[in-house]
């Protein structure tokens, strides 16, 4: 109560100090906005919904909130007024959103907008931004590539509309695009990030996320032109609010780890698999390298090797700061967090991660100039094994010998096996730093006009390295530190970008005209070299390079990108009722040769505010709204329409390698997406329910591939556009519901569900090329072509497979004729978020439908010297068995392996992968401390529960890599 | 009033700031999508004004031919994979290797070997012609190293066909980088083939020093020319011309002689080396080596066959010092060991070899056997036989002098680029000997078919070779 009393000391007669709660009448309101009516004064409440604003007694106090019906009270010379508001969802539609280069209210839009807010992503304990809006957003199809920290996710907005281009959306963080194109190299991280795709996107700390607005219509997008075709993800970082300096101070530790094993046969069956294949094969006395049948392995030996090397619990801990503030004219947000995690792999292996994001904003006092800026700072240091182990893992057999020896050293025994421990002997280790930008300035000239500039300048650099020590290798072969080898691998992007812009609007009495007109400047350049030294004098140099006996550059490249854009957008409002958007850009890229830099692209959409009309009392909101445009796609490398020579390292007599870069053809240019979309948004009874429902088509034409030649051309194909379409179609439903609300409990929930089709219409001379082994006309693009599985013949015990050509042998092109389709039927998610009193819990799960590679896909033939899915016990032994599994096979009979190699190409190796997942699950418990200070207890659990009938490890990501992991954190937070 | 004058002073700059602004960067815009040269690419044009990057040019082709195609030591190339089609080498590799399938001699248009195999060569035949077009153009460089240049490319771009001629029989010949022309070429036939291949060499010849330009034998000269010339009208049929060529070769006694002790051949700068690859690195030693021998029983991935072990004549030198025996007790077996250092030494110790001298020899003496001069065939084969430790060979008649020089070629040029495969085909015995080793042995397997994919893209490919 000090403040309280001093501030009342401090009062002059004509000026109270006026304090209070705001509330809505179960719990406090914190961001409510307090203005003293017909002044431009006024404050923010705080995290316990407390203000205190110095006003005159006859004042009148205006209380807003976004969400609840605006609340005056006149002072009349109290010193306490407590405010309680009422929801009145109306409001929601005034929500503005972010669109790029302008915002639109959620009521006024012509495009498709998805959004996931602060509320929302920090119930996830999880790293990425990517992870954080997993199944939260229609349409937006995101998988986690590996649960390996550092990892990067598929992203899929609205289908794969590109062939062989990149299907990745443009990010733009803070106004200034971010490049997501992964730095990563195979030579260093291929073995332990799948596809070497370390997320660039892990230097931004969810946390500091304020909002993730996704694009998706041509309305929406199409005024980002060239980069516009797949989808547009914009992130909004916190800024500071006006009113008290707040302090906010987060610890949170937790565990990690893979939440399902496969079910793999133990030692006896295993045994009893291994003995049936050399008599199915014959063979009487067991060969020397058997040795886990031959007597060299203890036959009574078990180890789940699963639980021995991928069983670990990792270990997550992460601390983070914020203060923000600021007054009428300028506010800031500053940011800091540290967090570290292990891994589930035996080893004192981690991730590192500490980020900086600060926020500082200006407006002079006569409201004409305003001045933002956002800096982001993130440092990351992995050190990881230099290969994921779930690939060797389930292959280990079950009675191999033990780790280690007595003496506590790895154990070779007798060099019958590899050590899987050895490959953890080599390491990976990754540093990043990454600086991002951007600056926004703006002056209004006068009532309608402002100009406007954004510039933005980012920087990103990535040092990693695989050291392959001697002593990964058996003792036995005698190597020594003269062959320890490593890897070393730098690279430097750095980008800035410009964009000035003229902003116009003017208002008349029913219409309003905006008017946006810019231009867009952008250069990228992009570093890389490698090298590799092998020998060193002992292991202890292997990081210091000047030591190495041999020094080789394995690779050294340096790549500009460049584009110049002109972009308009004319907004015309007709009595709040009708809206219509005209979006163009004019966009030249580098990546094109001189005749192609320029490309048009634009879209058209309008929307029709029909409940204004209809006058139901059910109805609060119906809008009807639909888009049409072009954007385009220039995801395709640099420099590709150059006539040019490469160095490689196919030296010879001390000259370097010179080789032709490809066949060239200096007249491709973008690849064009067409989109279409129809959506109608409603709102019931006074909003407490709301649903859009969308229909979207978009066609991609001009898909830029390597046209297939014949090898007497020297190559096997020239980058052109080829005459090919691929079409994505679908439906999105977005609903949420106030289901139940009173004093002490509300409930509320949202569902999302994309039903998305993808489908190839077009691909001239398809039959006669390479691609003919990938598509076909009229199915998606995800699919696989396969041997269609007969069963396991009783007679002969093998698989057998329908021969498609009749030609009574099974070959590998024309019988795999079998289609799966691994494109998701439908997907979606539903968020349950309940609250009682202090209490709030946060239920969200995630599902999706569709086919995935099963447990036998990755396995070797059936009774080799590998441990297999329980599954294969149900074999056939005898002519006459049915059985679901071939038999057994040493390895010695060459028609079961290629029966088994086939299996594993077939319709039998792939299975249903839908599920249902709880992927949230958050429990936060406020603690009100004092009127100032609150203290919010959490639990946290990220990927807890799976209902599924896949059989494999996880259905989400059935690859082989490291699924991702169940994490569940403990969390406090206090804010004062 | 003051203020108002400020603020439109303000206005006035700033639109003024912004115009500028904006207007720079658009007088600047056609640059600014030009970006600079990507670091590590040379234009075209530029690689042949430049002795250095002209002579990478043409080195980069040798490497090809060193690690990828065709005359590679690695298991892509025809030593290992014509001496598993043949008689040579037994397989003990995974069964999903595509060198199983052409050691099975189940292989077909779609095989990844056919496939790769034409792909690669014909990838390197545009090499050549790059590099020959980019020179015809070239001025900026030294007269007699152009020469040379020109000459080394039309020397890789011959064999190459020549190569490819032996594999696949009638073959389109590739001489323009023009994509539009050689996406729709037709297959000529072999004797048109060996005509384009023998214009090319007879250039190369004048274009080509009597020496090898620097200390070593790595870089084609025009003895190199003769030799493969030799070779080539030996397939032909053209005996005479071919021994012409073997004497200019053999007479050479300046550069060539036959080393005296066997365990020399093989070695950098050996004298019976006619060419010879560099290795990559300094201190590397050849493909063969690391690809042949092995050091544990079972053999991880090849092994001699045992027929061929056992075809050599007692105490053959060939046969004690080319040859390693591993024993598990029970089994043995054999790797080729001509090459014999798998590891790196501190200065290379062994170079892959081309051609060497000791071929030639049995070339003049299978020319001269097929024109009836039989004691000069006698003297050429006793010349190597006595080499290796064995007496003259018994052979009196043409047909068993020629069978004589059939198995002389076994044991001296087994595991060298697929000698003997193209030998017992040359010879027409291939089905008598492999039929009865390989169940899947068809008389059409003389030849690869031609990729289907090429003749799916290409229908002047068709017809394809019969029995696929």
């Amino acid at each position: 109560m000090l403040p309280l009393t001093f501030s009342l000391l401090a009062q002059t007669p004509s000026t109270l100090e006026v304090n209070g709660q705001i509330t809505d009448g179960a719990s406090p309101i914190p961001g409510a906005t307090v203005l003293i009516k017909g002044e431009q004064r006024g404050t923010v409440s705080d995290f316990n919904g407390r203000y205190s604003i110095a006003a005159k007694p006859n004042d009148t106090l205006v209380i807003s909130y976004i969400g609840y019906a605006t609340v005056e009270e006149s002072v009349n010379n109290r010193t306490t007024i407590n405010v309680v508001m009422k929801e009145d969802a109306t409001t929601l539609r005034e929500v503005v959103i972010n669109a790029g280069y302008y915002s639109v209210k959620d009521r006024e839009r012509t495009g498709s907008i998805s959004r996931t807010t602060a509320e929302e992503i920090e119930n996830q304990p999880v790293n990425n931004p990517l992870a954080t809006m997993q199944g939260r957003m229609a349409g937006v199809d995101i998988s986690e590539t590996s649960g390996v920290p550092g990892s990067g996710f598929n992203i899929r907005i609205r289908g794969q509309n590109s062939i062989i281009a990149g299907n990745a959306p443009l990010y733009i963080i803070d106004g200034v695009p971010f490049d997501s194109q992964t730095m990563g190299y195979s030579d260093t991280s291929g073995a332990i990030i799948p596809g070497s795709n370390i997320s660039p996107l892990n230097a931004i700390n969810p946390s500091a996320i304020e909002s993730i607005e996704v694009l998706k219509d041509a309305d929406a997008t199409a005024i980002y032109g060239s980069r516009g075709a797949n989808g547009v993800v914009l992130i909004t970082t916190k800024r500071g609010k006006e009113g008290k300096t707040r302090f906010n101070i987060q610890s949170a530790t937790g565990i990690a780890h893979i939440a399902h094993r496969l079910k793999l046969l133990n030692t006896e069956q295993y045994l009893e698999m291994r003995r049936e294949a050399f008599v199915n094969d014959g063979i009487e006395e067991y060969p020397f390298n058997a040795y886990d049948v031959n007597g060299t392995w203890d036959q009574n030996r078990y180890t789940d090797w699963q639980k021995e090397l991928l069983g670990g619990q990792a270990n997550l801990k992460q601390l983070q700061a914020s203060i923000s503030g600021g007054n009428k004219n300028t506010r800031f947000y500053l940011s800091g967090l540290y967090q570290n995690e292990t891994t589930v792999f035996p080893g004192g292996f981690n991730y590192d991660r500490i980020t900086t994001n600060s926020n500082i904003s200006h407006k002079s006092s006569n409201d004409k100039f305003e001045v933002a800026l956002n800096l982001g700072y993130t440092l990351e240091d992995n050190k990881l094994p230099n290969i994921d182990l779930s690939f060797t893992v389930p292959k280990l057999a079950p009675n191999a010998p033990a780790l280690f020896d007595e003496e506590g050293n790895l154990n070779w025994e007798n060099s019958s096996w590899t050590n899987p421990l050895s490959q953890l002997e080599a390491k990976y280790n990754s540093s990043s730093q990454n600086l991002f930008s951007s600056l926004a300035m703006g002056y209004q000239l006068n009532p309608e006009l402002q100009v406007k500039i954004t510039a933005g300048y980012g920087t990103s650099h990535l040092k990693d390295n695989n050291a392959f020590p001697h002593t990964m290798f058996n003792p036995a072969w005698g190597m020594n530190s003269s062959s320890s080898m490593i890897i070393f691998q730098e690279n430097d992007k750095t980008s800035w970008i410009a964009e000035p812009q003229l902003h116009w609007s003017k208002k008349w009495k029913n219409n309003s005209l905006n008017l946006i007109v810019g231009s867009t400047f952008q250069k990228q350049t992009f570093d890389r070299y490698g090298l590799i030294g092998i020998g060193f004098p002992t292991d202890r140099f292997m990081h210091n390079l000047s030591a190495a006996t041999t020094i080789i550059v394995t690779n050294e490249n340096k790549i500009e990108y460049t584009t110049q854009s002109f972009f308009a957008r004319l907004n015309y409002n007709l009595n709040d009722r009708l809206f219509f958007n005209l979006t163009g850009r004019r966009d030249g890229s580098s990546r094109f040769g001189p005749e192609n830099k320029y490309g048009n692209f634009g879209a058209f959409g309008a929307a029709w505010l029909f409940s204004e009309e209809l006058n139901f009392h059910w109805l609060d909101f119906g809008k009807l709204r639909s888009s049409f445009g072009i954007t385009g796609n220039d995801q395709i490398g640099d420099y590709q329409y150059l006539h040019n020579f490469v160095i490689n390292d196919d030296s010879y007599d001390d000259y370097i390698g010179l080789l032709p870069a490809r066949l060239f053809n200096p007249n491709f240019k973008w690849e064009e997406n067409k989109k279409w979309e129809v959506a109608v948004d409603l709102g019931f009874f006074q909003n407490k329910l709301s649903t859009t429902l969308a229909y979207y088509i978009n066609r991609s034409s001009n898909q830029l591939i390597q046209n297939p030649l014949p090898g007497t051309t020297g190559f096997t194909g020239i980058q052109a556009n080829l005459d090919a379409l691929v079409e994505n179609s679908g439906w999105e439903f977005e609903f949420s519901a106030n289901i139940f609300r009173n004093n002490k409990f509300k409930w509320s929930t949202d569902i999302n569900i994309s039903i998305p089709k993808n489908k190839l219409l077009k691909f001239p001379g398809l039959e006669n090329t390479t691609y003919n082994n990938l598509y076909v006309i009229g199915q998606s693009l995800s699919i696989v072509k396969l041997y269609e599985l007969e069963g396991v013949n009783p007679e002969t015990g093998l698989f057998e497979f329908v021969d498609y050509n009749n030609d009574g042998m099974i070959t590998a092109v024309e019988d795999r004729q079998y289609i799966a389709d691994f494109s998701p039927k439908f997907f979606g998610g539903l968020n349950n978020k309940l609250e009682y009193k202090n209490l709030s819990l946060n239920l969200f799960f995630q599902f999706m439908k569709r086919m995935g590679h099963n447990e036998y896909h990755l396995t070797n033939p059936v009774g080799t010297l590998s441990n297999q899915p329980v599954g294969v016990m149900d074999r056939w032994q005898a002519p006459g068995d049915q059985a679901t599994m071939q038999r057994f096979t040493s390895g010695a009979d060459p028609e079961a392996i290629t029966a088994y190699t086939r299996f594993t190409q077939s319709s039998g190796a792939i299975s249903d992968a839908s599920f249902i997942r709880l992927k949230t699950l958050a429990l936060n418990y406020l603690l009100y401390l004092n009127d100032h200070t609150t203290c919010k207890l959490s639990i946290q659990g990220q990927n807890l529960l799976t209902i599924t009938s896949f059989k494999g490890s996880d259905p989400e990501q059935f690859n082989g890599y490291m699924p991702p992991l169940r994490r569940i954190t403990l969390g406090m937070e206090i804010i004062f | 009033m003051k203020t108002i004058n400020i603020q439109n002073l303000i206005h006035f700059i700033t639109v003024i700031a912004f115009a500028i602004l904006v207007s720079s960067f658009l007088l600047s815009c056609d640059d600014f999508l030009e970006p600079d040269d990507p670091f590590g690419q040379i234009p075209f044009q530029e690689i042949f004004e430049d002795e250095a990057t002209a002579t990478a040019a043409i080195t980069t082709l040798y490497a090809k031919l060193r690690d990828d195609v065709f005359l590679t030591g690695n298991s892509s190339g025809l030593s290992v994979q014509m001496g598993l089609y043949a008689d040579e080498l037994d397989f003990y590799g995974m069964p999903w290797e595509p060198n199983f399938e052409i050691y099975q001699h189940l292989i077909n248009a779609t095989h990844s070997t056919v496939q790769t195999t034409w792909n690669k060569a014909y990838n390197l035949i545009y090499m050549a012609n790059a590099a020959i077009e980019g020179l015809q153009g070239a001025n900026a460089i030294n007269e007699n190293l152009k020469n040379q240049l020109q000459g080394e490319a039309l020397f890789v771009r011959a064999f190459t066909h020549f190569n490819l001629m032996n594999l696949y029989g009638d073959i389109p010949y590739i001489t323009t980088t023009n994509y539009m022309v050689n996406k729709n070429v037709s297959r000529l036939p072999q004797s048109q083939v060996f005509e384009n291949i023998l214009t090319d060499l007879i250039e190369t010849k004048t274009l080509l020093e009597d020496n090898y330009i620097g200390p070593e034998r790595t870089r084609a000269n025009k003895p190199v020319i003769s030799a493969l010339m030799a070779r080539i009208l030996l397939y032909q049929g053209n005996w005479q011309e071919a021994e012409a060529e073997s004497n200019s070769v053999i007479n050479n006694t300046a550069l060539y002689s036959l080393e005296n002790q066997l365990e020399n051949e093989f070695l950098v700068n050996s004298r019976s080396a006619i060419l010879q690859f560099k290795p990559k690195n300094f201190g590397e030693n050849t493909h063969e080596a690391s690809t042949f021998i092995f050091g544990s029983v079972p053999p991880p991935y090849l092994a001699l066959t045992n027929s061929l072990v056992n075809s050599f004549e007692e105490n053959d030198l060939r046969k004690t010092q080319w040859i390693t025996e591993l024993s598990d007790g029970n089994q043995s077996w054999y790797h080729a060991n001509k090459y014999k250092a798998n590891t790196n030494t501190g200065m290379s110790v062994e170079y892959s070899i081309v051609i060497r001298l000791a071929e030639l020899y049995l070339i003049r003496a299978e020319a001269r056997a097929k024109q009836n001069n039989l004691s000069g065939a006698l003297q050429d084969i006793n010349t190597i036989r006595n080499r290796a430790g064995l007496n003259n060979t018994t052979a009196t008649s043409q047909t068993e002098i020629l069978q004589a020089i059939l198995n002389e070629r076994k044991w001296e040029l087994f595991t060298e680029q697929g000698h003997r495969w193209f030998d017992i085909k040359r010879f027409e015995v291939a089905g008598q000997i492999l039929a009865p080793i390989k169940p899947a042995w068809r008389e059409t397997n003389i030849l690869f078919p031609i990729p289907e994919a090429d003749i799916l893209l290409n229908p002047n490919l068709l017809p394809q070779n019969p029995g696929y």
